[in-house]
């Protein structure tokens, strides 16, 4: 049997195709082993899961989840409710406040308006995975030092994003600053004392320099 | 949110068998997920569409770009080229929503986005546009909305890579029952324009598969004004773009967003800028032109001086540097 070509190797005649193979074939046939297994894998990808509970991993802070989800679940949720991960503030559910902002390879998303069943396979951060040994990182303890939070509901979403920007701007100016923060809002008007947190944290210059700035 | 069903397509084929009549294509999920909590999509089965092969790049030509659909807001904000070849393209990237959303928003998914209207938004209100028998905007709060429209929806586009694309002249791309649709921005919005149930020309099924954005213009530019300075709507955006020579403009284009259904362009006042020299009496004329017949309402009239005001700066931030 020829190979079709891969572009025109669509999901139907790429099933019938596993299908007729039958899953011996991907034990036997030793040169394709490798191209049937992946195939499988996106066979079964492509397969409708749901509405009911489905299994689910999420890598989380370096360890690996196992949950039961409905495909609808955000990943906000799986965190707060299916896990213990309550770090993670719900504020609007609506990608709107950032209360809610993890890590994913990095960068800092909204978790509220991600579905759980799509943040498979990636590194999860949250605020949780910050701290190691009981030691805070620079930037919770410059969150402390400089005041830079009242009731607190939105400190883990804040620190989530200026621990982003650091990683990838050493020497951050106010400005960059607040572009990498304007996804975050704090209803008790914490922003300059945040900001001063965020260069503290980055060793930029010294707090009593920099602008207050006016958030009106 | 209701509960779906779900999948993860691998070719735009399987997309489309497993999105079939009632499904829906997700991608970055800051606006479809918004939708589906408020019960005002259905999605069965809610197709993941983010493993599409080829479709999260950015490619340079000397002729035209291509920007994948899957391509992130992010990285249109960060690619240095785009930031010198498009550079109204990178300004309107990184004033769009917050970097959380810009991470993961996608050019196909904030083409597609749905109206924003607060009564569209909100679950309980059965609108025109959710065929209910009144457009409620129309006579309340219509701070937000279009100052002009071809129906009685007066919802406005506020996509704002649209409004650049439009200026730039670019291209969607969109694949129908296995072959490729070329569509201008104007033909993207064509059917919002004239009815009132849609946000864009897309039908059922239809998968945007990237953007081609013509070399033409080496000038661009985009400005937006909000309520807030960062992370919020524009109230009105412009984007402008243009080859000049000899201080004079060459195939200028001029598009603005948030007030019309679709990116709203003056054929007559890019013809007219053609030839110029940019200064501001040109400015001012063309901005009078681009908006000659709006229909201002209640609580909208206000946008008229400030799309003026926006129409003349961005015009005058061609003439930049170089
Ligand atoms: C607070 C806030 C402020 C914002 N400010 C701005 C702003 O200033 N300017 C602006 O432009 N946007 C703004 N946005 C909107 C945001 O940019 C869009 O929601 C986002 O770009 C949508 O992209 P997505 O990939 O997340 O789409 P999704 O939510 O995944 O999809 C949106 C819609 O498009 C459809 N779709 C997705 N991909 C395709 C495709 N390839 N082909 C066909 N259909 C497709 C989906 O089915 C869905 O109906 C803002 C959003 C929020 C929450
Ligand atoms: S503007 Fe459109 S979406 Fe808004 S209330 Fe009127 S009909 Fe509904
Ligand atoms: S809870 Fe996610 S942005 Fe507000
Ligand atoms: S400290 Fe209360 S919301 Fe920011």
């Amino acid at each position: 049997m020829k190979e079709p070509e891969p572009e025109k190797f669509g999901a139907h005649s790429r099933r019938t195709f596993l299908k007729s193979l039958g899953t011996v074939a991907a034990t036997t046939a030793t040169a394709q082993v490798k191209s049937v297994a992946a195939e499988l894998e996106k066979v079964n990808a492509e397969k409708v899961i749901g509405p009911e509970a489905v299994p689910v991993t999420l890598k989380v802070n370096g360890e690996k989840l196992k949950l039961l989800l409905e495909p609808r679940v955000t990943l906000l949720d799986a965190l707060r409710n299916y896990s213990s991960l309550t770090g993670a503030k719900e504020g609007c559910d609506r990608a709107s406040c950032g209360a809610c902002t993890v890590l994913i390879n990095d960068a800092p998303v909204y978790s509220c308006q991600k579905l759980a069943i799509e943040a498979q396979g990636v590194e999860i951060t949250t605020i949780e995975g910050l701290a190691k040994d009981g030691k805070l990182t620079k930037v919770q303890s410059a969150f402390i030092e400089k005041d830079a939070l009242q009731c607190g509901y939105c400190t883990p979403g804040f620190v989530m994003s200026v621990t982003a920007l650091l990683k990838k701007n050493f020497h951050p100016t106010a400005a960059d600053v607040k572009h990498a923060c304007a996804g975050n809002l704090c209803r008790c008007g914490c922003h300059p004392h945040i900001l001063q947190a965020a260069l503290k944290a980055a060793g930029v210059g010294h707090a009593a320099k920099t602008e207050i700035v006016n958030y009106a | 949110m209701k509960a779906f069903q779900y999948a993860t397509a691998h070719s735009p084929d399987s997309a489309r068998q497993l999105v079939a009549d009632n499904g829906a294509y997700l991608a970055g999920g800051n606006d479809l997920l918004g939708l589906l909590k408020e019960y005002l999509v259905t999605a069965d089965p809610l197709v993941n569409i983010k493993s599409l092969p080829g479709l999260n790049k950015i490619e340079d030509g000397r002729k035209a770009w291509t920007i994948g659909a899957l391509v992130t807001i992010a990285q249109i904000e960060n690619h240095a080229d785009i930031k010198k070849t498009f550079p109204g393209l990178h300004e309107a990237a990184s004033e769009i929503a917050s970097l959380q959303i810009r991470n993961v928003a996608t050019v196909g998914g904030n083409l597609a986005q749905h109206s924003r209207c607060w009564y569209f938004r909100q679950r309980d209100v059965k609108c025109l546009k959710k065929h209910g028998d009144l457009c409620y905007a129309r006579s309340s709060e219509n701070r937000y909305h279009s100052l002009f429209t071809g129906n009685d929806c007066i919802s406005p586009v506020v996509s704002s890579l649209a409004t650049t694309f439009a200026a730039l002249d670019a291209s969607a791309i969109v694949l129908r029952d296995g072959k490729e649709l070329r569509w201008s921005m104007a033909e993207l919005y064509a059917e919002a324009w004239k009815n009132p149930y849609a946000h864009n020309s897309l039908q059922p099924g239809d998968l945007i598969v990237r953007v081609e954005i013509p070399t033409a213009r080496s000038r661009s530019a985009y400005m937006q004004i909000s309520d807030k300075h960062a992370f919020d709507w524009a109230l009105v955006s412009c984007a402008a773009a243009a080859e000049i020579a000899d201080g004079k403009m060459k195939s200028p284009r001029v598009a603005l967003g948030s007030i019309s259904p679709v990116p709203h362009q003056s054929e007559a006042a890019n013809s007219f800028l053609d030839g110029k020299v940019l200064d501001d009496a040109t400015a001012t004329q063309a901005a009078d032109m681009i908006l000659k017949d709006a229909k201002p309402l209640e609580h909208n009239a206000y946008k008229m001086p400030m799309a003026q005001a926006l129409i003349r700066r961005t015009l005058l931030k061609l003439k930049g540097d170089a």
